[in-house]
Order: structure tokens, then C-alpha cells, then sequence
């Protein structure tokens, strides 16, 4: 199979968001190696993509850190557990494309549209201020819609975490 | 004239640019690298303005709600060593910065890099000790809070004046309480659950029985700690035997770490002359949340029989935990706060060190109020939907403490804090007045203060409390004689082994009895059973060996005697009585050799030196003898 982030990259431009052949949905995963709550979810976004990867979703990593190298992002990914396929986005163009504002922040996209953007789940309420666990569990519900044939209307939440920074 | 004054306007635009060297980097510098940095616990370095630029939305997005730098006490309600509260001036420095495009500046502007000092923060310790066996926190999951055991190896007592906590996994560890177990009444419990250590959010630890040995010093650490060494004359002591327990709050990081603290103690030559107290204001036992309150209060009060210095100060409470609020009323009846944090945070909580000590004349009452928010609405939560919540030392159980670090102020010959202590007991009858723990200590105090008659009552009603516990047969076993009551006290002994019969201290306190009334076989079995099983206590080989030897079992109270010697070896009484065993033996030669010992140990021993000459005048007669 060839690795979405490729697929992804083809398009001229800003990355178009394609659902590959046959797939229901794409979900961009904005994480930063240096962001103590995104490397917090590492074992729920994991999660995630072992449940929806085999029931047609496709997951992709994305790390908006300027400066982060090839090498040093796979390191990360095999320190967090993560086999989920992962890209650099130094020049944001990922983060443009989705929206996105902060790390960790999911983005839903089906059939080139976006459907969902904001947080994981309700685990953090603010920065620095958390529930035992989660108890809304945005994505997921997203992600069990689409495998159930039902394509959720357009929603939105705050995600918590670092901020993505502007570019220079 | 217009050219002028567009020249007036532009050059103070100029002069408000807010640039990393000038106006950012003395804040990063002072607030954020001395945790932002290699080695430390925050998650990345702010060293440089190439670090600040990498983060510099997310260092406003975190200053403007006052999450960093962590400063959780109001502003005003206490004066605190080493601060890390920002101004709101410099919050707007920051937020600034980044909105003109965080640009860098002139380098001529640029202060001095932060020095920081690497490894152990003074130098080398005098001992170090390492936790057994590493532990493995899960990736993921609510937070941990264990404790490990860690034995100190000890050949003599030492004072501590500083103790340093290398986590040696900074990102995972985020505060840590170093608690003292004299009696190592914590060690059966390490790795009860197959994994080292034990879980619990607070330990607590049986004190040295008889002993008046309060806890004297916070040895709290959590990340960017600054180590500030006691004066000498503040030191603690350290006895052999005694076991460190480490009660560390882990925080999951996303992937598994692995973590071996190591502790680092420096010592001090200087037995302590001034000796702080801490001072628990709480009432656990009105704990009683019901599910859904957003309100519940808990308050305590302590009126202070002696004048103190406050040095520091430590509120805990759990996750439930909302509002936390300490304060003195002067006699004259003005109100000085000592601390308020209106939003409370377990994960911040620390010790606060008072800038200056506060005084507090004798007559002040100081005062704590803890709220509690037990409903859905308080995020932090642990049970969703919320559950009646009652005092303990799980995550879901609350507490509501908040300790003093004081210094009482002599008055009179006596240790000022027997008087603090006995107001703390007194109100603690006060809140409990059915419990054990208040009636035992106030025998303990007064059998310190040589009021044996009281401490026996006090004694009997914390047995009445509590009848198996065997220690407090033993306290009052000890009252009993000091009253001369000893059948009694040897009943009370029976009773205490009774229960526990491994109970090394009372039996041989019902030995040390026994022998005193002459009952040499039955001090005898004792002694005899407490060596079998403590082979190592030289004071129990001694008496033993003492006892054989009025029961004229010579060849029996050698080994003993010997034993003490070994065991001893700078006590020249041992060495003069081991002599002394050693001639009725006829064994002159080595005998000669033992007085030579306890006379190598103290020249002014009078009996060492003229058993001396005694056996060396009989050597010299057998020498002839058999020439």
C-alpha cells in the first residue's frame, strides 16, 4: 500500500486532504514532540487509529514543529509507541489545510471536506487543569459514526494544549 | 515644525519595541530556565531566544492564565522565599512580544546567561542512598502515588543539614515528601502488591516509643527545588536503623518510564541547640462530603502556649480540595494572614518558606479553613458522578492539613515544645475526644516531665481506647515502675507480649524488671529469648551475661560477655567486664589483654586499671609458679 503521507503530498499546492481509494475518512493527528500534553495522549491516539485504522479510516501523525528532523521525529514516534504513519510540517502546510490550532488537535476529514476539528476528548478542561479521565469522547463518536455509514454535520470543539506557532 | 513633531512621536514608538534582550530575556532568564532546561522536569528548554521563539505563543498562552510560572498563594497573602509570581506589567511584557512578531533585539542588550550549578547542588553528599529496586510507571492511566522504602546503612548517629531528591527521571516525578521511620514500622509493607513499594498519598510512620522526638523539618522536593541547607545549629538526626520513605506523586507521561530516585544527605559535626516543630492544623474526622456540595468547610485552630517563629508552611489536600486559608490572630486581636490559595492544585502543591520568619507572640491563634467543591461542576473530580467523600489516603479520599514549620521560643529551662505539643494534644481531645492517639502522647509528655503518676492515668485511658495495642502496655508498663508499682508493671509487660510476642522492647523492659526483683531465671529466659532473637544488641548480651553470672553460670555468661565487647567495641565497660569475666576464668592472659583495651579506650578508668594490675600481678605469680 502506499503510505498516505505520500499520497497526501502528491497533490500540487497545499496538501489536498483525499480520502484514499475505498477509505470512509482521513484523520489528521496535530502532535509536538515537546508538548507534555499531546505526549500525554500518545497511548489514546494509538488507540484510536488500532480501532479505526482496520474499520476504513485512515490516520496520519502530523508534527508542525519547525526544526524537527526526519530522524528526530521517528525516535519520538518509537519512544511514544506510535506506529501510526507520521509527517513534518515545517511549513505548515497540513496546518493550514485543517485548521488547526493546537497540538494535540484532531481534524476529520471525509471526502475532502472537513467534519470535525478540536480536541481528542474532554480529558483536559484548560491547560494544566484535568479530569481523572475523559468522559466525552469527541472523536471516537466521530470516527463510530462514519464506520456506521452515518457522516456527522460539521462540528467543532477547543482543543487544549500548545499552541501551534505562527511561522516567521 | 511638523518634522519635529514627527520626530517627537517616532522616537518613543521606537523605544516601546519589546525585544527578547531587553525585555524578555530577563524574565525567561529568572522564572523559566531554572526548570526549562536540560536535566530538569519541564518538557523543553527556554535558554536562548532560538527556545523562546519555538514557543513563544504557548508562553503566552500559559503566563496569561498564570499556569507558569506555578505560583499558586495569592498575591499578598504570605511573603515567600523565591516567589515566581509574574506582575501583570510583565505579563503584558510577554503578551507584547510576541504580538509585534517576537523579534529579537540589539545582542548588546542581551543579560548574562543563567548559571546553573550540574549534578548534586552542594557538591558531593556525605552519603548517598538509592532506592532498591526500580519502578516502571505505565504509559497511561490517572496518576500514581507510592512510596518506597529505602534503608539508610548507619554506624553512628548523624546530623543532616541538607537532603537532596535526584529523581533521576525528572519528568515523571512531580512533587516528593522524604519521610523519616525511626522505628521502620513501614518496611513489611514495600512491595506488598508484587511491585516495589507501596501505593498511599501519605504515610504514616509509629515514632520511636518513649521518646519525645517530634518531626522537625519539611523534606519536601519538587521540581526546580532550591536545596538551602539548615543552619548547623538546626540540623536533624539521623539514627542507625533508621529507614527514609519516599512518597512520590508520579505523573504518566505517554510512554512507560522507569525511575531509581537516589537521595543525597550532607551531615553536619554539630548536634542541633535550636529545634523547629511542625505543627498540624486539620480535622479530618468532620471530612464527610456529600456527593454534589460545592461548599463544604473544614477549619481548626491552635491558641500557641509559647511564642514562635513560622519558618514555613505546607497545605495539603486532595483533588477535591478548592480553597485553602491559613491565618494568625494576635493577641491584641489583629489578623496576620500566613497563606491563601483560591484554587487549590494538588499537582502544585508545595512548601512555602517564609522570606523572614513570621513571630508569633505566646496567646495568637492560628487558624485554617479548607473548602472542599464535591460536585460534577469541579473538573478535578476523581469520581464521576461525584460519591460522599470521607478522609483517607486514596486519590478518590480528601484531606485537609495545613503544617507549620515553627520555632518555639524558650521561656524557661524547659523544651518549649513539650508546651506545644501538650496544646496540640489537648486540642486534638478537644476535636476527638475518644482518641487513642491524644491520650497516649499526653502520657508520653507527662512520664517526659517526670509526672509519672499522671501518665500512668493518661496511659490507662489510651488503653481504655485502644486495649490490645501494645505498645501503650509497655508506656505504662514503664509509668508503673517509675511509680514503683512494678507488679502491675510486670503485669502490664505479660500483657503487652501477650499480644505481640515479638515485642523486642517489652520484653526486655520485663527482663530489665524481673532481674531488679531478683527473679534471675526468669530475667534470664527473657533475656535469653530477646537475644535469640536481636543477636546484635550489646545492652541485652551484657544483662544477660550480668544475670548468668549472679546465677553462676560462668561458662554460660562468656559468650554473652564477649558477644557485648564485639558488639561494643569503644565501650570500656564491656571491655573491663569482659576482663573481669575473663580472670574469674582463669583465662589471665586475655583477660590482661581486654583491661588493656578499655584503658586504650579511656587511660581514666579506674577499675579497668587496677583489675589491670591485679591480673598482671597474678600472671606474674603463675608465671613463677610454673617456672
Amino acid at each position: 500500500m502506499i503510505p498516505l503521507a505520500l499520497l497526501l503530498m502528491a497533490a500540487a499546492g497545499s496538501p489536498g486532504i483525499l480520502t484514499p481509494h475505498g477509505e470512509k475518512a482521513v484523520v489528521l493527528l496535530f502532535i509536538r514532540s515537546d508538548c507534555p500534553i499531546s505526549n500525554r495522549y500518545a497511548p489514546e491516539l494509538e488507540r484510536l487509529y488500532r480501532e479505526y485504522s482496520p474499520k476504513g479510516v485512515d490516520f496520519l501523525l502530523v508534527y508542525p514543529e519547525t526544526g524537527l528532523s526526519e530522524s528526530a521525529m521517528r525516535e519520538h514516534g518509537r519512544e511514544y509507541g506510535y506506529t501510526i504513519p507520521a509527517v513534518l510540517d515545517p511549513k505548515h502546510e497540513y496546518v493550514q489545510r485543517a485548521g488547526a490550532h493546537v497540538t494535540p488537535e484532531a481534524v476529520v476529514f471525509v471526502s475532502g471536506k472537513v467534519i470535525y476539528r478540536g480536541r481528542i476528548d474532554d480529558w483536559y478542561i484548560d491547560i494544566g487543569k484535568s479530569r481523572q479521565r475523559a468522559s466525552e469522547h469527541d472523536v471516537a463518536d466521530v470516527l463510530a459514526g462514519i464506520v456506521a455509514g452515518r457522516t456527522p454535520p460539521f462540528r467543532e470543539t477547543q482543543a487544549v494544549g500548545c499552541a501551534i506557532e505562527t511561522l516567521l | 515644525m511638523r518634522r519635529a513633531l514627527v520626530l517627537l512621536l517616532a522616537v518613543p514608538a521606537l523605544a516601546q519595541t519589546v525585544t527578547f534582550t531587553k525585555d524578555i530575556a530577563p524574565i525567561v532568564f529568572h522564572y523559566c530556565s531554572p526548570c526549562h532546561r536540560p536535566g530538569e522536569v519541564a518538557p523543553f528548554s527556554l535558554l536562548n531566544y532560538s527556545d523562546a521563539r519555538k514557543h513563544a505563543a504557548q508562553i503566552v498562552a500559559v503566563t496569561e492564565r498564570r499556569y507558569m510560572p506555578p505560583w499558586p498563594p495569592a498575591p499578598g497573602s504570605g511573603d515567600f522565599a523565591d516567589e515566581r509570581r509574574l506582575t501583570d506589567a510583565q505579563l503584558r511584557t510577554i503578551a507584547d512580544w510576541v504580538r509585534e512578531g517576537a523579534p529579537e533585539g540589539r545582542p548588546s542588550d542581551l543579560p548574562p546567561a543563567p548559571h546553573f550549578t550540574e549534578g548534586w547542588q552542594l557538591g558531593t553528599p556525605d552519603l548517598i542512598v538509592r532506592m532498591p529496586r526500580p519502578y516502571v510507571v505505565p504509559a497511561s492511566g490517572g496518576d500514581v502515588f507510592r512510596n518506597f522504602v529505602i534503608p539508610v546503612d548507619l554506624k553512628s548517629v548523624r546530623y543532616v543539614r541538607a537532603v537532596e531528591l535526584r529523581p533521576g527521571n525528572n519528568r515523571v516525578v512531580h512533587h516528593a515528601n522524604i519521610v523519616i521511620d525511626r522505628a521502620q514500622s513501614l518496611r513489611h509493607r514495600d512491595g506488598e502488591d508484587g511491585q516495589p513499594g507501596f501505593p498511599g498519598m501519605d504515610v504514616i510512620t509509629e515514632g520511636s516509643p518513649g521518646a519525645f522526638d517530634p518531626d522537625s523539618h519539611f523534606l519536601f522536593w519538587k521540581p526546580g527545588t532550591v536545596l538551602r541547607p539548615e543552619p548547623d545549629d538546626m540540623s536533624w538526626r539521623l539514627d542507625p536503623g533508621t529507614d527514609l520513605v519516599l512518597n512520590l506523586h508520579l505523573q504518566p507521561t505517554g510512554k512507560p518510564e522507569t525511575l531509581q530516585p537516589v537521595i543525597g544527605l550532607w551531615f553536619t559535626d554539630r548536634a542541633p541547640t535550636r529545634f523547629p516543630m511542625l505543627v498540624q492544623l486539620e480535622d479530618d474526622g468532620a471530612l464527610d462530603i456529600p456527593p454534589g456540595d460545592h461548599h463544604f468547610t473544614v477549619s481548626d485552630h491552635l491558641t500557641l502556649p509559647v511564642a514562635v517563629d513560622v519558618l514555613a508552611i505546607y497545605p495539603h489536600a486532595h483533588y477535591v480540595g478548592k480553597r485553602v486559608e491559613a491565618w494568625a490572630t494576635l493577641p491584641d486581636g489583629s489578623r496576620r494572614s500566613l497563606i491563601r490559595i483560591d484554587d487549590w492544585d494538588i499537582n502544585w502543591q508545595a512548601v512555602y518558606q517564609y522570606r523572614k520568619p513570621v513571630s508569633l507572640p505566646k496567646g495568637t491563634t492560628v487558624s485554617m479553613r479548607i473548602t472542599y467543591d464535591n460536585s460534577a461542576d469541579n473538573p478535578r473530580n476523581p469520581s464521576s458522578p461525584p460519591i460522599r467523600v470521607r478522609g483517607g489516603n486514596r486519590s478518590i479520599d480528601e484531606m485537609g492539613h495545613v503544617w507549620l514549620q515553627v520555632l518555639p521560643k524558650k521561656d524557661s529551662d524547659e523544651d518549649p515544645r513539650l508546651d506545644l505539643q501538650e496544646a496540640l494534644m489537648r486540642r486534638r481531645l478537644e476535636k476527638y475526644p475518644a482518641d487513642f492517639l491524644a491520650h497516649y502522647n499526653l502520657g508520653a509528655l507527662c512520664f517526659t516531665r517526670g509526672k509519672t503518676a499522671d501518665a500512668v492515668r493518661w496511659y490507662q485511658e489510651a488503653l481504655r481506647v485502644e486495649p490490645a495495642n501494645a505498645t501503650a502496655r509497655n508506656s505504662l508498663a514503664a509509668a508503673l515502675l517509675a511509680e514503683n508499682r512494678q507488679d502491675e508493671a510486670i503485669a502490664q509487660l505479660r500483657e503487652a507480649l501477650r499480644i505481640d510476642p515479638s515485642y523486642l522492647n517489652a520484653r526486655f523492659n520485663l527482663a530489665r524488671v524481673l532481674g531488679a526483683r531478683g527473679d534471675l531465671a526468669g530475667a534470664a529466659a527473657e533475656y535469653a529469648a530477646f537475644v535469640r532473637e536481636q543477636p546484635d544488641d550489646a545492652d541485652a548480651q551484657s544483662a544477660l551475661g550480668a544475670i548468668l553470672l549472679a546465677q553462676h553460670r560462668f561458662d554460660e555468661a562468656l559468650p554473652c560477655f564477649r558477644a557485648a565487647a564485639r558488639l561494643r567495641p569503644g565501650d570500656d565497660g564491656l571491655q573491663t567486664n569482659l576482663g573481669a569475666l575473663l580472670a574469674m576464668h582463669g583465662d589471665i592472659a586475655e583477660a590482661v589483654a581486654a583491661f588493656e583495651r578499655a584503658l586504650a579506650i579511656d587511660p581514666a578508668n579506674v577499675k579497668a586499671r587496677a583489675n589491670l594490675e591485679r591480673a598482671r600481678a597474678q600472671l606474674a605469680r603463675s608465671g613463677s609458679h610454673s617456672q
